[in-house]
């Protein structure tokens, strides 16, 4: 696959040089959307801007409305409120068949009558080219994605991750001014959804299309997106870039959302700080102090390389769990309270942390964020 | 090793013999009774027609203007019966599923309503001008074909992802109608087939409401002459049964041979199913 993507560089680029401006360049704004399924808000005043060949993913739970957000983009529902703004001009009122979108569903979406070929053909057949363009053009996308000989295949000869690579092929083959994924590789096993998705992103990066990609993996928003937006219940709980998103999280929300996050008890203090671990450190402006009243009980947030650990006799906490990871060990550490945290330490230096052994966890005097006791 | 692997490669193990040849045993059982049941009928109307029978029965008064007349109905119900089911089965999968469970059951209602009460009903409503006009037992066969018609349409579309490709055609750019064209009809051709096999076998079998409609059709044709010549009339049955069943046959074979070129597995007549993708 990796070669496939090597390969694959000279054919997008010279896809790229053919395609023009008009294949990039695009700019998507999602103004104030609202959306009601019954009694059920799937969407509640949701507002994005994408910047052209910008790669967006939306993150969040199911139902939380990222896939209505898709596909009110792609022209298949309709917002009760709110617009969309293609290169600044509303697109709310034009059918999804004139909106010059490509799009990769969850689900395999090869038309079954037709081989691979004929598949990607199926925009450029509908955009009137020639018999002989399309055939030139479809098996271009094809060498792009690896699969020129399997183009006279039939989709139910074609693995899944074939079957989802030749619907990339096709969206992308009507030169679309957005493309747009919707969990496209969530059927996949996990070694073919690893390697496509290097290959969607290099694909993109190359053809410089502006993507919006709609995944509930953190993996996959946090690898391949620019910028990763966090959804709750129809909203945007934060936007960012994923090293931001990660470690300087909006929300308690999208802090326990993206990535391991650990709960520790504390109380929060008069003047910005809390109370944690026998310490105090101050906490993380717009962490959600302001809802909680002085002398408070609450949760602080920290990811498990946040904390830090020694091995003493007597300390506040006692080893559980060891678990490899790799470069890093995951130590789980029961501390007093009965509340169990997880710990990375260099797996170098975790040899000494056996199960049992008495540690001292404290916490840096970094702000930190909080949430409400659970 | 190899005495190992050997004989599990081939499911040929001592004891996995002695357990599959009982069922198999069984299976030719059943099927022989099964054939007696049907065959032996077949074998008697054959020996009491005689193989000269074949011979007089297109000469006799009424044979061809009652095939022609069937034919006819077959055709004409054929294309009221897809051009109203067809568009119906893709409306209600994709834009009212929850309306499919209550389509199902009307479906049903003709096979539940006696054909008697159904002519009782048309005959008293019915236009005039459709009163003297062969439309009127195609709107009738049409009913009657419903449920098994719709069915058919039903198991195919049940076998497709119908929403995700009219989607996946409509961001591609197709309209409404290409998409129906090029999408949706290619995807259930077999499902049509089966619907179209099926109203076809029902028009040129029905009797009880050809005759109480004064239409003479081929069964009603065969009934009346068999008072004249049993022999001549059985002869026809039995050349009606047979060109009915080469016609289902040479649908059936063509309809699986396309179905498994793009995907589409065994082709029966109530069912369509879908070879799975192969892994990920």
């Amino acid at each position: 696959m990796t070669s496939n993507i090597a390969r694959d560089a000279a054919a997008t680029d010279g896809m790229r040089r053919a395609s023009g401006p008009g294949t990039h360049g695009t700019s998507v704004l999602l103004q104030d959307l609202s959306r009601t399924f019954g009694a059920t808000k799937a969407l509640d005043g949701l507002s994005i801007e994408i910047a052209p060949g910008e790669l967006v993913a939306l993150l969040g739970p199911s139902g939380c409305g990222k896939t209505t957000a898709l596909r009110i983009v792609a022209g298949f529902e309709a917002a009760d409120g709110g617009s969309v703004l293609v290169d600044g001009k509303d697109i709310s009122g034009v059918p999804a068949a004139r909106r010059d979108m490509g799009m990769v569903f969850q689900s395999y979406s090869l038309f079954p009558n037709m081989n691979a070929l004929d598949n990607v053909g199926f925009g450029l057949r509908m955009r009137k080219l020639s018999g002989g363009d399309r055939r030139r053009r479809a098996g271009e996308l094809l060498d792009m994605v690896g699969l020129a000989p399997q183009a006279r295949q039939y989709p139910h000869q074609l693995s899944g991750g074939q079957q989802q690579r030749v619907a990339l092929a096709r969206a992308l083959a009507i030169e679309p001014r957005v493309l747009l994924l919707d969990e496209p590789l969530s059927a996949l096993d996990a070694k073919v959804r690893l390697q496509l998705r290097e290959q969607i992103r290099t694909l993109q990066q190359r053809l410089g299309t502006t993507t919006l990609f709609v995944t509930h993996d953190q993996d996959e928003a946090l690898s391949m997106a620019d910028r990763v937006g966090v959804m709750r219940h129809g909203k945007l709980e934060q936007i960012a870039s994923p090293d931001e998103l990660y470690e300087r999280p909006a929300t308690a929300f999208v802090a326990e959302f993206v990535g391991v996050m650990n709960r520790i008890p504390g109380e929060l203090q008069g003047d910005g700080m809390v109370a944690v671990l026998g310490g105090t450190v101050p906490v993380q402006r717009d962490s959600g102090a302001d809802a909680c009243v002085e002398r408070a009980s609450v949760d602080v947030l920290v990811r498990p390389e946040g904390l830090t650990m020694q091995v003493v006799q007597n300390g506040n906490g006692i080893v559980t769990t060891r678990t490899f990871l790799g470069s890093v060990t995951r130590i789980g550490v029961l501390l007093s309270g009965d509340v169990t945290v997880q710990i990375d330490k260099p797996s170098s230096q975790a040899a000494a942390l056996a199960p049992g052994t008495s540690v001292a966890v404290s916490l840096p005097a970094d702000a930190v964020l909080i949430a409400p006791r659970l | 090793m190899a005495a190992i692997t050997g004989p599990r490669r081939f499911g040929l193990s001592a004891s996995g013999r002695q357990r599959t040849s009982k069922p198999v045993i069984w299976r030719w059982v059943v099927l022989l009774i099964t054939a007696a049941y049907f065959l032996i009928p077949l074998w008697s109307a054959l020996r009491f027609a005689g193989i000269s029978a074949f011979g007089s029965v297109i000469g006799f008064a009424g044979f061809g203007s009652s095939l022609w007349l069937s034919v006819k109905l077959a055709t004409l119900t054929t294309l009221i019966t897809i051009a109203l089911m067809l568009p119906t089965a893709v409306y209600v999968h994709l834009r009212l599923p929850k309306v499919r469970r209550l389509l199902e059951g009307i479906t049903i209602l003709p096979i539940v309503i006696p054909p008697v009460v159904l002519i009782v009903g048309v005959l008293a409503i019915a236009p005039g001008f459709l009163k003297s006009s062969d439309l009127l037992l195609a709107l009738e066969y049409v009913v009657l074909a419903m449920p098994f018609a719709y069915r058919s349409l039903d198991a195919g579309l049940r076998a497709l992802d119908l929403k995700t490709i009219v989607e996946a055609s409509n961001s591609l750019g197709g309209g409404w109608i290409t998409t129906l064209w090029r999408v949706i009809l290619p995807n259930l051709r077999t499902a049509m087939l089966s619907a179209v096999v099926l109203t076809v076998a029902l028009v040129l079998g029905e009797y009880t409401m050809a005759s109480l409609d004064l239409y003479q059709t081929f069964p009603v044709w065969i009934y009346v002459n068999s008072q004249a010549s049993g022999q001549v009339s059985v002869a026809a049955s039995l050349l009606a049964l047979f060109v009915t069943w080469l016609f289902l046959m040479l649908i059936t074979v063509l309809a699986t041979r396309q179905s498994r070129k793009t995907g589409g597995g065994q082709v029966t007549l109530f069912a369509v199913t879908r070879q799975e993708t192969r892994g990920n």
